[in-house]
């Protein structure tokens, strides 16, 4: 499938291009001369400075323990140990992973602008991921053969003789709960809320150091460079080429960004995401530091919505299913469910708050777990979260969840 | 899906920044003079229903030698019961494509034809004796594709399946499930007859909600899914790292998969020229939708398209499994053929209807 579409950088080129031919006075973007090139493609001495490995790393890592969450051989601590990863131990099918000193874990709800001064929430949101893999192992796996019923873990198969799901007493399937809450509590709050930050990207000599060309120790990058390139690797890390990103390289941030942009309502969104961290990539090696911040407020504004839209989408289509096919609306469910927890790490423009706040966030996640959950669930309140959801953004429930 | 929206940006990019020629086209400002009311009671009087009532007539048939053999389970009755199993299987070809209404409703299709059916369901089904064959979880332990099963495939030989009937819940399990069958086509066929077809008839409105709309989309993405991917794209492996043979349909026969794809892709056709039969005059239908717009490029060329695809699987094994285990070259071949006219529905014509498509694909996680 990918071989065929067309590079991000490719569409930007040409967008760039038709409309450079095109003087009929269309407002340019204001960039104070800074030139975003057409791949993200950066060089120091014809070497590269772009370098995000430890992104790419737990984004694989990620992906095998969403994976062993599913494989009723794992116990409780080979999936913690999966999770919060140390050197060398042997944890994952892929060697180069269990050599690497990163883990998942450690990354979670760490953001320097959202959890450094708040390690209360973190250790709450860390330990709610705990208990996914708790409830997993202790609770479904032990049911993986019996017929899930209200009240009752188990196994449901969806209509036309589709998949089989996995959910707990309440229909939430917990794999699909720790993916997508992964989404918010890992990729979008680094990117958002740590790596794009001035608090990060300026944080102790690093504007002077950039300014002076001073180089991070042996690398070839500014230590500034490299933050913002860590940002762009929680986002494309794990493509075949970053440089011309296709999307949907991984399951995480990179596969929905592309779902939404899939939806005429918001198409032209992954464009818009990749061409802003180009530019403020651009904007370090030119040293503008307000045209840098600009791209970083696109990027949040632009993330952000995706987490909203695909919350939103999961509920309509669960509401879709509900009483026709239970299982295929428990698996939307369950994505949405995580998806609407995310919303906690997503970043306002101009702020340092999220669209919604972590009780707000709450409120809706207990309203889809109050009773039995799934089993209990209305389309009166799926429609109520979603509407509270889409009122903090600038789309509506209809255009998201189409 | 994705390839093609990102396509769409790139028209977008090049149509919003490509000068001044400001010619409004694909807005959907074009009147539409087509007499849609005329295409739906084409569809209605002289396809739809009188299909539903052909497979009614073959299900009941079916029934009736089902009992027969049941009581008296020797080769004679098999072999009239397989030969019923296999005329009422191309009585349903023809009306598959059909998930408005009830159909829609009763997740109709999702009861009569999910291949591969889950043998272990069926066994375990057969052996605990109680089971709800309507449930969602039984979508894969019924309809034709078990019964293809229970008359082909649950021994080796014909006389040890003869034998199988010795056991009661064998026979009760076959009996069930032409029961269930025979029960929802005529839930189905009362339906269009009492109900339906005076709202299919009547909500010609450009919505996407309108009986027209919906039954376009149907129709194409019955093509798309129940012809092009289920029959051909999954066994070939289009969609997975190798083929998989035996998620062909009617494996268990084992002699008909080519045929029935055939007379499913004549169908196709039948539908797009408003034909009763291949040897109908044509009808009011999408065909002459398109002429009526001025399309008549596009209308011919659907038919050369489902014209070549059939040629491509004329040359295929009667079996498709086979095909697949043999020469699965051929098999891609007609997929690729098939998927010619995929692009031809879902893009050229939708974009000549004005028509938008109100599904998209699974997640596939």
């Amino acid at each position: 499938m990918k071989k065929f579409v067309l590079g991000l950088a490719t569409l930007a080129t040409l967008g760039f291009t038709s409309c450079n031919s095109d003087d009929d006075g269309g407002t340019p973007v204001v960039t104070n001369n800074v030139t975003a090139p057409d791949t993200y493609v950066f060089e120091r001495d014809a070497a590269s400075t772009v370098s995000f490995g430890g992104q790419t790393t737990r984004i694989q890592m990620a992906q095998e323990i969403v994976s062993g969450l599913v494989n009723t051989a794992n116990t409780e601590l080979t999936l913690d140990n999966m999770f919060a990863h140390v050197e060398n131990a042997n944890d994952f099918s892929d060697a180069a992973l269990n050599a690497s000193d990163k883990s998942v874990r450690s990354k979670v709800a760490a953001s320097t602008d959202y959890f450094a001064a708040n390690t209360t929430d973190a250790s709450v949101i860390k330990s709610t991921f705990d208990l996914y893999i708790q409830d997993q192992v202790n609770n479904v796996f032990p049911n993986w053969a019996t017929t899930a019923t209200s009240g009752v873990a188990g196994q449901i198969q969806q209509a036309g003789g589709g998949s089989t799901r996995y959910v707990n007493a309440k229909g939430l399937e917990y794999n699909q709960a720790f993916a997508k809450s992964l989404i918010g509590a890992l990729m979008v709050d680094q990117i958002l809320n740590n790596y794009l930050s001035t608090a990060v990207l300026d944080a102790g000599d690093n504007v002077a150091n950039n300014n002076a060309d001073v180089l991070d120790g042996t690398n070839n990058y500014t230590t500034m460079e490299h933050k913002w390139d860590e940002a762009f690797g929680y986002l494309y890390g794990n493509e075949d080429n970053p440089a011309v990103p296709v999307l949907e390289a991984d399951k995480f941030l990179s596969e929905y960004l592309a779902k939404v942009d899939g939806d005429d309502d918001f198409s032209g969104i992954a464009l818009d995401v990749f061409n802003a961290f180009k530019l403020g990539r651009a904007a370090i090696v030119a040293k503008d530091y307000d045209v840098r911040d600009a791209q970083a407020e696109i990027i949040r504004a632009k993330i952000s919505q995706v987490i909203a839209v695909r919350g939103i989408y999961y509920l309509q289509q669960g509401k879709a299913n509900l009483g026709t096919d239970m299982a295929s609306a428990f698996h939307a469910l369950s994505e949405a469910y995580g998806f609407v927890y995310s919303l906690q790490f997503t970043r306002k423009p101009g702020t340092t708050e999220p669209y919604l706040t972590k009780d707000e966030v709450l409120l809706l996640t207990d309203q889809l777990m109050t009773g039995n959950g799934f089993w209990d669930i209305t389309p009166a309140t799926l429609d109520t979260i979603s509407d509270t959801i889409s009122a903090e953004f600038s789309f509506t429930t209809a255009q998201a969840g189409s | 899906m994705k390839k093609l929206a990102y396509i769409f940006t790139l028209m977008l990019i090049v149509a919003a920044c490509s000068g001044s020629d400001d010619s409004d086209n694909g807005s959907g400002s074009t009147p539409d003079n087509y007499n849609r009311a005329a295409m739906q009671t084409n569809l209605a009087d002289n396809i739809i229903i009188p299909r539903y009532q052909d497979l009614k007539t073959g299900l009941e048939t079916l029934a009736t030698l089902g009992d027969t053999f049941t009581a008296t389970p020797n080769q004679t009755n098999l072999d009239n019961l397989r030969a019923a199993f296999v005329n009422a299987y191309k009585d349903w070809q023809l009306v598959e494509p059909f998930n408005i209404g009830q159909a829609e409703v009763l997740q109709y299709s999702f009861q009569m034809n999910v291949y591969p059916t889950t043998t272990a369901d069926i066994e375990a089904n057969i052996a605990n004796g109680t089971y709800d064959l309507t449930a969602v979880g039984n979508n894969d332990a019924v309809g034709f594709p078990a019964v293809d099963y229970m008359l082909h495939g649950i021994a080796a030989t014909d006389t040890e399946i003869l034998n199988k009937y010795a056991t009661s819940n064998y026979a009760a399990y076959l009996t069930d499930l032409i029961a269930q069958m025979n029960s929802l086509t005529q839930t189905v066929l009362t339906d269009w007859t009492t109900n339906y077809r005076a709202v299919f008839i009547s909500s010609t409105s450009n919505t996407v909600s309108s009986a027209v709309n919906k039954f376009i989309n149907d129709y194409i993405f019955y093509y798309e899914k129940g012809l092009r991917a289920n029959k051909f794209g999954i066994p070939a492996g289009v969609f997975s790292t190798n083929p998989l043979a035996d998620k062909a349909e009617a494996v268990y026969n084992g002699t008909i998969s080519r045929d029935l794809s055939i007379i499913a892709l004549d169908n196709v056709q039948n539908i797009f020229n408003g034909k009763a039969t291949s040897t109908s005059p044509t009808g009011e239908g999408f065909y002459n939708y398109l002429i009526e717009l001025d399309r008549a490029d596009l209308a011919t060329l659907i038919n050369t398209r489902i014209n070549n695809a059939r040629q491509k699987i004329q040359v295929l094994n009667a079996d498709l499994k086979t095909q697949v285990e043999t020469d699965n070259t051929k098999m891609t071949e007609a997929y690729d053929a098939l998927q010619l006219v995929v692009i031809s529905f879902k893009v050229d014509m939708l974009q000549a209807f004005n028509v938008s498509v109100d599904y998209v694909d699974a997640d596939g996680d």
